[in-house]
């Protein structure tokens, strides 16, 4: 499914959530949507499931969503309680809403996940922990089976089996069966082999979208002698450097070009593909301090 | 269809068993009093002008509040929800004012073969027009409330002037203050104002909720 999103603001009150925002989707990825708290992921996601009226304009396989009742039922939106359950009804009461509500719905699939998170079904929604309520919310997620199914902070709470088992039956389940997903976290590096397409927002604003493996190639960590470190990463974006001895590493951001790489050769440095996550923290405003 | 379908086998099989039950319960009472006195009122009359109508009123409340963001969550549009909760209010006040009928004769019953006295109660369409305008007056009140916070609460004079208009004439459900003449002036014309509480409410119900957000915060 593809989304497009054109000069979408969202406000609360005085505060401005979702600033003149502009990108698209093409549609069949897994993409990550990486922001620092506050950066509007959730108000973003919220418009696109329709969830409240956009100021602007937003579209799945070209028509508007809010209200659209073809294209909200193409929609799933999980968060880390999930949407689509009552905490006073029991888990197995809030999958047959699933089942009764959706055309995409898969049940078996459902109780099959249940049983793999081990939710109890006779339990009611707002007696299970918090990570069973995220896994409750994962279970709706992708049993929907919806075209374009978003997950924000779906695995607040998880325990570290259960969150690698949410990647696994998600990635499983997209080969299985392909459509638009659009994961939202925190813990960059636990998902980041699953994305292929990051969008990166702060304050509101895009600042990025990319290919996930474009974008890794923009940062490099540079490994060596500290003076040869140091002459090497002169002019460059540095993030971040640590030493050791005479010893230093040093993380650069921007393309290599061909020169740089001959003069790394002759300094004798190693280098090396670095982290999403630093790169997400180099591209979003550090705490407390200037970009 | 399918959410209308949904509301009326869950909520009005739900109300139908409450009633049941609070049937059993109000017999059970009136042998105990009259144990210790005469019984010269209605239980059941108690119930059904007194109590279900706020129990039809949470029901309204409930719908909204809970039900509606359940069925955005779940790809549906809000005017879906609204034309399936339109049509559920009115089956739902209607089964209840069957429910209470029921209660009357079954109630009727039990009284004569016990030598009791029963005090008068309201007709069926008096009992459907009750439960009907509380029910939508539940669910104005809860979107008011969902949508604008504590502004919510101005929408609570105009569900108290709706809600009291279908109480003239329910014998029991009390007296209207300063002007205890006017319900038998206006006689049967206050169905028509009750039938026009019904559509004043319900179509501000609709203004509400028509592109009311859901599952966010909104201030």
């Amino acid at each position: 499914m593809r989304v497009d999103v054109q000069g979408l603001t969202v406000r609360y009150g005085s505060v401005t959530a979702v600033d003149d925002m502009s990108f698209s989707l093409s549609g069949k990825k897994i993409y990550g949507l990486l922001g620092r708290n506050g950066s509007g992921k959730t108000s973003l996601m919220s418009v696109l499931a329709g969830y409240r009226k956009p100021a602007g304009s937003v579209e799945l396989d070209g028509a508007p969503v809010f209200e659209n009742a073809a294209a909200m039922r193409q929609v799933c939106l999980v968060r880390h309680t999930p949407d689509a359950a009552d905490k006073g009804d029991k888990v197995s009461y809030v999958l047959e809403y699933g089942a009764a509500w959706r055309e995409t719905w898969d049940h078996g699939y459902a109780l099959e996940l249940a049983e793999l998170f081990r939710i109890p079904l006779k339990a009611k929604a707002g007696e299970l922990s918090l990570g069973q309520r995220s896994a409750l919310g994962v279970v709706i997620g992708l049993a929907s089976r919806s075209p374009l199914t978003m997950f924000d902070e779906s695995h607040l709470g998880m325990d570290t089996p259960t969150r690698y088992a949410f990647y696994d039956a998600l990635l499983n389940d997209f080969m299985a069966h392909p459509r638009t997903i659009i994961v939202s976290t925190h813990l960059i590096e636990e998902l980041a082999s699953l994305l292929e397409e990051v969008v990166i927002i702060d304050a509101g604003r895009l600042v990025l979208q990319e290919e996930a493996d474009v974008l890794r190639s923009r940062g490099t960590e540079v490994t060596g002698n500290a003076a040869d470190v140091d002459e090497f990463t002169a002019g460059l974006t540095v993030l971040s450097e640590k030493s050791l001895g005479r010893t230093k590493a040093a993380m650069v951001y921007g393309t290599l070009d061909d020169a740089r790489l001959i003069r790394a050769r002759q300094l004798g440095l190693e280098l090396g593909p670095i982290a999403l996550q630093d790169l997400f923290v180099h591209l979003t405003a550090p705490v407390g301090g200037a970009r | 269809m399918k959410i209308f379908r949904h509301l009326t086998t869950t909520l009005v099989t739900f109300c139908a068993m409450v009633a049941a039950s609070v049937f059993a319960f109000a017999v059970a009472v009136t042998f105990v009093v009259s144990a210790f006195s005469d019984v010269e009122i209605s239980a059941w009359n108690v119930v059904t002008s007194q109590i279900a109508r706020w129990f039809l009123f949470w029901v309204g409340i409930y719908v909204i509040h809970n039900v509606l963001p359940i069925a955005v969550a779940h790809g549906r549009t809000r005017r879906e929800f609204l034309v399936a909760a339109s049509g559920f209010s009115v089956v739902l006040a209607l089964a209840m004012a069957v429910l209470a009928w029921l209660g009357f004769l079954a109630e009727g019953g039990i009284y004569a073969l016990m030598h009791w006295h029963a005090d008068e109660h309201g007709t069926p369409v008096a009992y459907f027009l009750m439960f009907l305008v509380w029910c939508v007056v539940g669910m104005f009140c809860a979107a008011a409330f969902d949508r604008f916070g504590a502004a919510g609460v101005f929408s609570v004079p105009v569900g108290l002037a709706s809600v009291i208009i279908t109480t003239v004439r329910i014998p029991g459900s009390g007296n209207l203050p300063f002007i205890r003449n006017i319900p038998s002036l206006l006689g049967a014309g206050w169905h028509v104002a009750s039938v026009a509480a019904f559509l004043v409410v319900l179509a501000g119900t609709w203004a509400v909720v028509r592109d009311m957000p859901v599952r966010v915060r909104t201030s």
